[in-house]
């Protein structure tokens, strides 16, 4: 990547000054209720993005709680059967289509990619608005659902069951997933539009941060894949409500096609669930070793490639469901495909380290945790995707650990990475650094002795949505709802010190981590349009080596390792 | 702002005019690219099923109306090309003409949509619908047939057609079932799979006249639009960019009509 | 003898060679990628206590990249994770393909219990919940007996929603599909008793459709099987499958009449028709699948077997439903040596059909 700064090292010339707080930022330019739900700026949309899918994610996690609990007795500790199946239907679909698709693209990536970019707005402010109202009517739906006995088909809703068995509010549940696919569509392609057209000058592909590329790559599996399970939902309901058999056998209809039509949907999710975290990874790990990314144009193109090969998998759901032996031997293959790419990244992430200057503070212990914990959800899949093995762990607890490390030990926790190191730019104040840090050690900790139980079981073969269990691996399911009591506890935290930063925490400069992209060269919180001119990109991200930022300007001095503020910029705050 | 006196329809957070018809270009090309995936879900079953079950499939294609599908072909180029000569006539600052072009669009829309909502009416009439619609006029069909031979059948069902229509006791398409199945016809029909043919049919011309409907919406508002003044010859992309909505419903239906309707065109009917 | 004991071994129980070759590929798969894992994490671990902040204040090193080490960490990978292709795919194949000499069991899955059915036509309930059953049901639950070192193959089918038999001693599953066989087989190797799971959830006892699969000698399970009568009507052809409703039809229609179990009568006999080549008159053949026997059925004069007479009648769809058809498809797939059952005076010939006559009725025009 060009560069045109000369090398010197961070004392070439002093940072520029500290901006002053704006008398009008994106915060305070109006307070009413209706500047906010009328609002088109994208910060704003980010935040309301930011209260609501927590709001979801506290309903999942309630659900989750339930499931749990109940499990820690062989025949079901609290719930009846009929109550845990909806329990863990209202979880999986709660969790997935309405906190993790959503959450960093509706939240960081609205907040920050017009400014990482260098632009004012996203290219569709109007089209961003209604997206995050069309994902609250598709919440709606789904609550409604919920409120009236909930579903219990499971979230990946298999026919006959869900088309003709089951009793439940199959259809509104459906609805609300099939109206939140919409607000997928509408942020993917905004987000696509944007990065496409919308780059300050200098800002070439090649300059791009990483967290662009990755929501890049997201964006465009949204955008292709997520209409393949609107028309699926939509015979499903087809089916339920009108008796339009597609799936149905007495007519010559087959049960397997919605499997199919599902999972080529679902499976290209789980990477648009994972990739904005790895993006955030990219972006936190840099800046917290103060070090350029190892293999750049491999991270930016692994994204890529993760989203293409993401779209020839969708079978290795369906190794035991009747496919052929010729479809299972080309989908377990091509899965081992796209395991290539997210190795590439754990060593580039890995080899960034090496020889760097490394602090630890939340977003940074956050992250690590996700190198730890991902590299073993990522590991465990490669059991899933070799066909062998597969035939036993299929529909096991072994599944469960798999997609939990990958999507709560990985995203999740990229997700609070992300919250908690854009936090100061979002809104103007920092956090406690200790609380924080010790957050980030409990929810690992809590993490690990959840799902590592549920491993074992699932290789032992305690099959999945199961109330009811063998006795003799009661021990594993107690110490992995123990393990939940502590993860519980660990989300419980930022839900506390991060509103109350609110109150008691110290102004944030515009740069407190020191960090290279074009987004933290705005006052902290930013202003309604972003910047004030035009910015011009004359160089990379991350060049952390040398200390300057995007504009090639010289970086304020990184937060020191025991608390985020720096003594020179303490000092122009005056304490 | 110094920008919007010089030109009122740039967009705030745009830089230029350029940037913004590039956006919102690329914008509804990708928007088209999700409809494409969208429907090509629906063609990607419809095709597994038709290579499953071609004999029924093609029966069932030979029960549709071909007439009315090619009338409705028709109106919808013809649509495509009002549609376009829109386009021409904003960037010629031709209100009264782009205004004209857009009417004669919604005209023709519309039309498909009348000529489309009588299809379904007969074919509502004729219990030509999956479920328990097709299964009773079906059985109805083959128990009246029961016990004849089949030369006997088929003369029972000439009789019967030659009624005036309030007093036919069968559906055409019951009886050519029925008729198949008795022992001297070609093959073995299974009901059951002609109903998966519907199934696919209703919902498929189902959908894509939603999305008429919504495309016949979005011209309404250009009109609007157009007629206050809204759409000046240097920023018509709205009318481009709903003009390649409506392209591709026009192309989704060139698809659907022959898989639909011509499938069984080589049977006697 | 309970394979589970409270405290359980490391490793669960391998009760068949399809387990012996998972746990071989298992810990192929868990030792290979464990130890890159590990190397990882102390190559973390190190870089993180090497490179904190207070040792290395920094500035850092521009290090970009390396050609050769990301070449390095895309091949390696790649190849290693083929060689998990591979071995799976091994693993696989012989986990789908059944020897020739498989002992053929029925298994239907229902909500929310198994039904299986013995070549001999016995019939066992395999657990369940109690609650849900039948008296007839509750009083037949039992477990399904397999003989040691020989291998079962099981034909597995549902009658509503989708289920799976699982069974994790043997390594083993396999969807149950309405509409649709599957199999699966098994050479257990282990006497003992073994949990067997349904593992594709189906409603509100999916975690109670569980049972015990028993494995015992070679002459246990024989005089077990030989100490059972089969139930009378019901040899191959378990209540509610296709094949049983296909077996009142072949009854109900006279079709035995003809199609006894007498190879000198006046019609072939049917046991282990299906799939064989069968001669027609006038030369050639045909194999007999679903759509020979449903056109023999619709249309006989159409293709008339080799060395028997042009008399069978056809039954068009007022006499054969297209549903039927299948039925009685699926019966005659069932029809293995031996089955073919007893004609039944229970059953009183309908209005019209054929009895016991060797010309056929006028039918008005030839096939």
């Amino acid at each position: 990547m060009s560069i045109a700064v000369p090398t010197g090292g961070a004392v070439a010339a002093p940072p520029p000054p500290e901006p002053e707080p704006l008398a009008a930022n994106y915060l305070n330019n109006g307070y009413s209720i209706w500047s906010w739900l009328f609002t088109v700026d994208h910060k704003r949309i980010g935040i309301l993005y930011l209260v609501s899918i927590s709001v979801f994610f506290a309903l999942g996690g309630l659900f989750a709680a339930l499931v749990r609990t109940n499990l820690l007795s062989p025949t079901g500790a609290i719930l009846s059967e009929d109550a845990y199946n909806r329990a863990f239907t209202a979880h999986g679909v709660l969790m997935l289509f309405f906190f993790l698709i959503p959450a960093v693209p509706g939240v960081f990536g609205n907040f920050f990619i017009p400014m990482m970019i260098g632009a004012k707005d996203l290219a569709f402010p109007k089209l961003n608005l209604a997206s995050w109202y069309v994902f609250m009517i598709g919440g709606a739906c789904a609550g409604w659902a919920v409120l009236v006995g909930g579903i219990d088909t499971g979230w990946t809703l298999y026919p006959p069951y869900s088309s003709r068995a089951s009793q439940a509010a199959v259809v509104p549940g459906v609805l609300g997933a099939f109206i939140s696919g919409f607000s997928s569509i509408m942020t993917g392609l905004n987000i696509m539009v944007t990065i496409h057209k919308m780059r300050a000058p200098g800002m070439t592909w090649g300059r791009l941060p990483l967290f662009a590329w990755a929501l890049y790559a997201t964006s465009l599996i949204q955008l292709l894949a997520t209409p393949v399970v609107a028309i699926t939902l939509v015979l499903l309901m087809a089916e339920r409500m009108m008796g339009i058999g597609i799936f149905d056998p007495s007519i010559g209809g087959d049960p397997v096609l919605f499997q199919h039509l599902f999972w080529f949907y679902s499976h290209p999710a789980v990477y648009i669930m994972i990739l904005p975290g790895m993006g955030v990874v990219s972006e936190i790990l840099t800046c917290f070793s103060r070090k350029n990314i190892f293999g750049y144009t491999a991270v930016a193109w692994s994204s890529a490639g993760i989203a293409v090969v993401g779209f020839l998998l969708w079978a290795h759901h369906m190794f035991v469901a009747g496919i052929s032996f010729y479809a299972a031997m080309l989908f377990s293959l091509l899965s081992m495909l796209v395991a290539v790419p997210s190795a590439i990244k754990m060593f580039n992430w890995t080899a960034t380290l090496y020889r760097g200057s490394i602090t630890f503070h939340a977003p940074m212990l956050l992250s690590i945790g996700f190198l730890v914990l991902f590299t073993i959800g990522g590991l465990t899949g490669l059991f899933l995707a070799t066909l062998g093995t597969d035939i036993h762990l299929h529909d096991t607890y072994f599944v469960v650990a798999h997609f939990h490390f990958v999507m709560v030990g990985g995203m999740v926790l990229a997700y609070m990475a992300a919250v908690h190191f854009w936090w100061p730019k979002m809104t103007g104040r920092m956090y406690s650094d200790f609380w924080s840090r010790l957050a980030s050690v409990v929810i690992i900790i809590g993490f690990f002795f959840t799902f590592i139980p549920q491993f074992v079981a699932g290789y032992y073969g305690m099959p999945r949505r199961y109330p009811n269990y063998p006795a003799e691996l009661q021990w594993l399911n107690v110490m992995s709802t123990a393990g939940s009591s502590v993860l519980g506890l660990g989300y419980l935290m930022p839900a506390i010190y991060l509103p109350l930063s609110f109150f008691t925490g110290r102004r944030a400069p515009a740069n407190p981590w020191s960090a290279t992209g074009l987004e933290w060269q705005t006052p902290s919180p930013p202003h309604v349009f972003n910047f004030e001119t035009t910015p011009v990109v004359v160089c990379g991200p991350y060049e952390y080596s040398l200390g300057v930022d995007q504009q090639g300007r010289t970086l304020p001095p990184p937060p020191n390792e025991t608390n985020a503020e720096p003594d020179a910029q303490k000092e122009a705050h005056g304490g | 702002m110094a920008n919007a006196h010089a030109s009122p329809v740039l967009k705030h957070h745009f830089e230029d005019l350029g940037q913004q018809h590039a956006c919102e270009r690329l914008g509804m090309w990708m928007f088209l690219a999700t409809e494409i995936l969208f429907f090509g879900g629906l063609f990607a079953a419809y095709t597994i099923y038709r290579m499953l079950y071609p004999h029924e499939f093609e029966i069932a294609s030979s029960f549709m109306n071909r007439q009315i599908a090619t009338v409705n072909t028709v109106f919808l180029i013809t649509s495509s090309l009002t549609m376009t000569l829109a386009i021409r006539c904003a960037k010629l600052g031709d209100r009264a003409g782009l205004i004209r072009n857009l009417i004669l669009t919604v005209a023709l829309g519309t039309a498909f949509m009348v000529m489309k909502g009588f299809e379904y009416a007969h074919e509502f009439h004729e219990n030509l619908a999956p479920g328990k619609m097709f299964r009773t006029e079906y059985e109805k069909a083959t128990k009246a047939v029961a016990g004849l031979a089949p030369a006997a059948a088929d003369e029972y069902f000439k009789a019967d057609a030659a009624k005036p229509e309030h007093e036919r006791a069968h559906a055409h398409w019951a009886a050519e079932l029925a008729l198949k199945n008795k022992a001297s016809a070609d093959e073995v029909v299974d009901s059951g799979k002609v109903q998966m043919f519907l199934c696919f049919y209703f919902v498929m011309t189902g959908i894509h006249g939603i999305h008429i409907v919504v495309g016949l919406g979005l011209i309404l508002w250009l009109v609007y639009e157009a007629a206050t003044g809204g759409i000046p010859p240097e920023n018509y992309s709205t009318v481009e960019v709903v003009s390649l909505y409506w392209h591709l419903v026009d192309a989704i239906w060139l698809f659907l009509m022959p898989l639909l309707y011509l499938a069984g065109a080589g049977m006697h009917h | 003898m309970n394979s589970f004991d409270y405290w359980l071994p490391f490793f669960p129980e391998r009760a068949s060679t399809l387990a012996n070759h998972f746990e071989a590929l298992f810990w192929y798969i868990a030792i290979t990628s464990g130890t890159v894992w590990l190397g990882v994490y102390a190559a973390i671990f190190y870089f993180c206590v090497r490179y904190r902040r207070s040792v290395s204040p920094g500035p850092t090193p521009r290090i970009l990249g390396s050609h050769k080490l990301e070449l390095a960490w895309t091949i390696v990978p790649l190849f290693v994770f083929l060689s998990y292709f591979g071995w799976g795919l091994v693993v696989y194949n012989y986990a789908v393909h059944p020897p020739e000499d498989s002992m053929e069991v029925f298994v239907i899955g229902k909500q929310w219990m198994w039904k299986a059915q013995y070549p001999d036509g016995h019939r066992v309930i395999i657990g369940g919940n109690p609650r849900n059953m039948s008296e007839n049901e509750r009083n037949s639950i039992g477990k399904l007996v397999l003989p040691i070192h020989r291998p079962t193959r099981v034909t597995i089918t549902s009658e509503d929603v989708i289920h799976d038999f699982g069974i994790p001693a043997f390594r083993s599953k396999m969807d149950a599909l309405p509409g649709r066989y599957t199999t699966a087989w098994y050479m257990p190797t282990k006497l003992g008793e073994y949990h067997i799971f349904c593992d594709q959830y189906c409603g509100t006892w999916h975690s109670l459709m569980v049972g015990k699969v028993k494995v015992v000698t070679g002459e246990e399970f024989d005089q077990w099987l030989a100490g059972h009568a089969p139930l009378q009507g019901t040899e191959n052809a378990v209540d509610g499958s296709p094949a049983s409703a296909g077996q009142q039809l072949f009854l109900k229609l006279q079709c035995i009449n003809c199609h006894s179990a007498n190879a000198q009568g006046r019609a072939p006999v049917l046991e282990g028709l299906y799939g064989q080549r069968v001669p027609l008159r006038g030369g050639g053949g045909e194999i007999a699948d679903d759509h020979y026997i449903m056109e023999s059925i619709r249309r006989p004069r159409a293709k008339v077997a080799d060395g028997w007479e042009a008399i069978m009648p056809a039954y068009d769809e007022s006499q054969v439903s297209a549903e039927q058809l299948n039925q009685l498809v699926a019966y005659i797939r069932s029809l293995k040596k031996g089955t073919t059952p007893v004609s039944n005076q229970r059953f009183p010939a309908p209005n019209g059909a054929p009895t016991e006559r060797t010309t056929p009725k006028a039918s008005g025009g030839g096939n």
